[in-house]
């Protein structure tokens, strides 16, 4: 049912690779996504390729995960893919009426898709081992010397945390009343487009008045408890940087290296 | 009619890693005509059972038949049995959308393909069952209700389907003393009209041994008893050790018992109580 929709995707597991600092991991992604396009050739791929390999096996996170973002995608790539193939000219392959393939096209294509597969899976790798919590705080303290130009760091954070707090709720909630309008007869699976879009003023409607009613006994609750924005805020759970956060900066160093050694030497 | 279910399981979010057996190899029979109460502790897999009776849910494996129609079977039609089997959610007032209660009760005579005055005449006869007088609720919105109001209008309005089979999940949670003896009764007036079976999931233990003619005890998503209210109410020990307890009528004559009063028989209500004490203190019983 709905539940199964993962949103901020979190695998709950205690690798060193979730134990990492979350500003470090959000940094270490950025790094690996920028090395994405320094990339000219195979040979570059497959140093990110066994770099990634290396982290997901550490991360303990089962492979089915990772690829999972690939499926809202797999459109994209196949799209990308086939133009690639078909519109780049070159020493002609196969041909038949005006589709011809070319050595050129193959290798553009299987280029490009590689690269986003990579750009997919690298991110998920950051979504999947990092609480939602510990990523919207690594945020605000990367954001924190924007402040100085009024950025609102701490605002923008907490709105991301209870939105990420409040997905499941509301897909939940959505689930639920889904299943009483069902109970009621609602047909929500058939029809036509118009059909469906009427069909779905009965989930909407409580959704809204659900939605507004939690965000109402929130901000009560959290002015019963005095919060009143982020100036001389102190957090319970400090990011602390260690060792093994040290270590990671060091195979980055690493890796970011060979990638441009590659790039330079071959 | 009557409903059978065999080796009922279902497990939310299989092959997760926080995967969890709700209903746990589950079978029963309920005959044409039975009140059904069903109890077990918070997380027990009661909603999650009752959800399979009218195919919100489908189950991982085992088979239910509501009257000779198997409804896990495929390509079933599920309007039919929504029709035959209504459910009234765990605090189904949230699910009330439309502009006037009224309107809001007739979504699922709607959603049947009735016509007009048939829904016109359903809607007035559920709203009188649940306790609204038509006139004055009829074309108010169901938003400005209170609470114990909205969820009336939500009863009413599965009430409003004349399901063969009622099934309500917690009616009286959060509700006060009268609106909860005002639901209650309800219950009882639609099972006099219909005749049909009535399941009702509930966490008070004297509403279930003064209504139910059969328990049903869920322990971590088995059924683990089955039987007449003063067999499974005898258990007191058993039910206190998977959360659960006995009527406070029950438990007051447990404590006599201990001092050398004893019923002959399982005591389950107040007024059964009353009759005992009356009794054994020589005034007529
Ligand atoms: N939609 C869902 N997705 C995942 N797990 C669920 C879902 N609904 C219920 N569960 C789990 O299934 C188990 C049984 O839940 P269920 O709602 O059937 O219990 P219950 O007996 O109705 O409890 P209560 O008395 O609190 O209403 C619980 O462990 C619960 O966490
Ligand atoms: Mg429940």
């Amino acid at each position: 049912m709905i539940r199964d929709i993962t949103l901020g995707q979190y695998y709950p597991e205690y690798s060193r690779i979730h134990k990492l600092d979350p500003r470090l991991k959000i940094i270490v992604t950025l790094v690996y996504i920028v090395s994405l396009f320094l990339i000219e050739d195979f040979a570059g791929y497959a140093i990110a390729l066994v770099s990634m390999g290396a982290v997901i096996a550490l991360s303990k996170v089962p492979l089915r995960f990772m690829l999972r973002g690939l499926k809202p995608i797999i459109l994209i790539i196949v799209f990308t893919f086939t133009l690639n193939m078909l519109m780049t000219k070159g020493t002609i392959l196969w041909e038949w009426g005006f589709f011809r393939i070319t050595k050129e096209g193959l290798y553009n294509a299987i280029f490009m898709a590689a690269r986003l597969i990579f750009l997919i899976v690298g991110s998920s790798v950051l979504t999947l081992t990092t609480k939602p919590i510990k990523l919207t705080d690594g945020i605000e303290s990367l954001l924190k010397p924007f402040r100085r130009f009024g950025l609102p760091a701490h605002e923008l954070a907490m709105m991301m945390t209870i939105a990420l707090r409040f997905i499941p709720t509301l897909l939940e909630e959505t689930d639920k009343i889904m299943k009483a309008q069902q109970a009621r007869g609602a047909d929500f699976e058939t029809g036509g487009l118009l059909r469906r879009a009427k069909a779905l003023v009965p989930l909407l409607v409580p959704l809204f008045v659900g939605a507004f009613r939690i965000a109402q006994d929130l901000a009560m609750a959290m002015e019963a408890r005095c919060y009143r924005g982020g100036e001389g805020r102190t957090k319970l759970n400090m990011l602390k940087f260690r060792r093994r956060d040290a270590l990671a900066i060091g195979f980055t160093a690493l890796y970011l290296s060979g990638i441009v050694a590659e790039r330079i030497l071959l | 009619m009557s409903i059978r279910v065999e080796h009922l399981t279902h497990i939310y979010n299989k092959g997760l890693a926080y995967e969890t057996k709700a209903v746990d190899d589950v079978g029963f029979t309920v005959e044409d005509g039975e009140f059904i109460g069903i109890i077990g502790h918070t997380g027990s897999g009661k909603s999650t059972l009752i959800q399979h009776l009218n195919g919100i849910l489908k189950p991982e494996s085992g088979r239910i038949f509501v009257g000779d129609v198997e409804i896990t079977a495929k390509n079933i039609k599920m309007n039919q049995i929504r029709k035959r089997v209504g459910l009234v959610f765990q605090y189904p007032e949230y699910q009330l959308f439309e502009a006037t209660v009224r309107s809001d009760v007739a979504f699922g005579p709607g959603n049947l393909g009735l016509p007009e005055d048939e829904i016109e005449d359903r809607v007035r006869e559920a709203l009188r069952l649940v306790g609204l007088d038509f006139s004055t609720y009829a074309d108010r919105s169901p938003f400005e209700l209170s609470g114990g109001q909205k969820r009336r209008v939500a009863i009413a309005g599965v009430i409003a389907m004349r399901p063969e089979v009622l099934i309500l999940d917690e009616p009286t949670a959060g509700l006060d003393p009268k609106a909860h003896g005002d639901i209650l009764r309800m219950v009882r007036s639609v099972r006099d009209r219909t005749s049909g079976i009535v399941i009702l999931v509930s966490h008070n233990m004297s509403d279930v041994a003064e209504m139910a003619d059969r328990v049903f005890v869920m322990d971590r998503g088995r059924l683990v008893r089955a039987a007449a209210p003063a067999e499974v109410f005898a258990e007191a020990d058993f039910l206190r050790s998977i959360g659960l307890d006995v009527p406070p009528a029950t438990r007051m004559a447990n404590t006599l018992m201990g001092e050398g009063f004893a019923p002959d028989r399982t005591i389950l209500t107040l007024g059964e109580m009353a009759d005992f004490l009356a009794g054994r203190l020589g005034g007529r019983a």
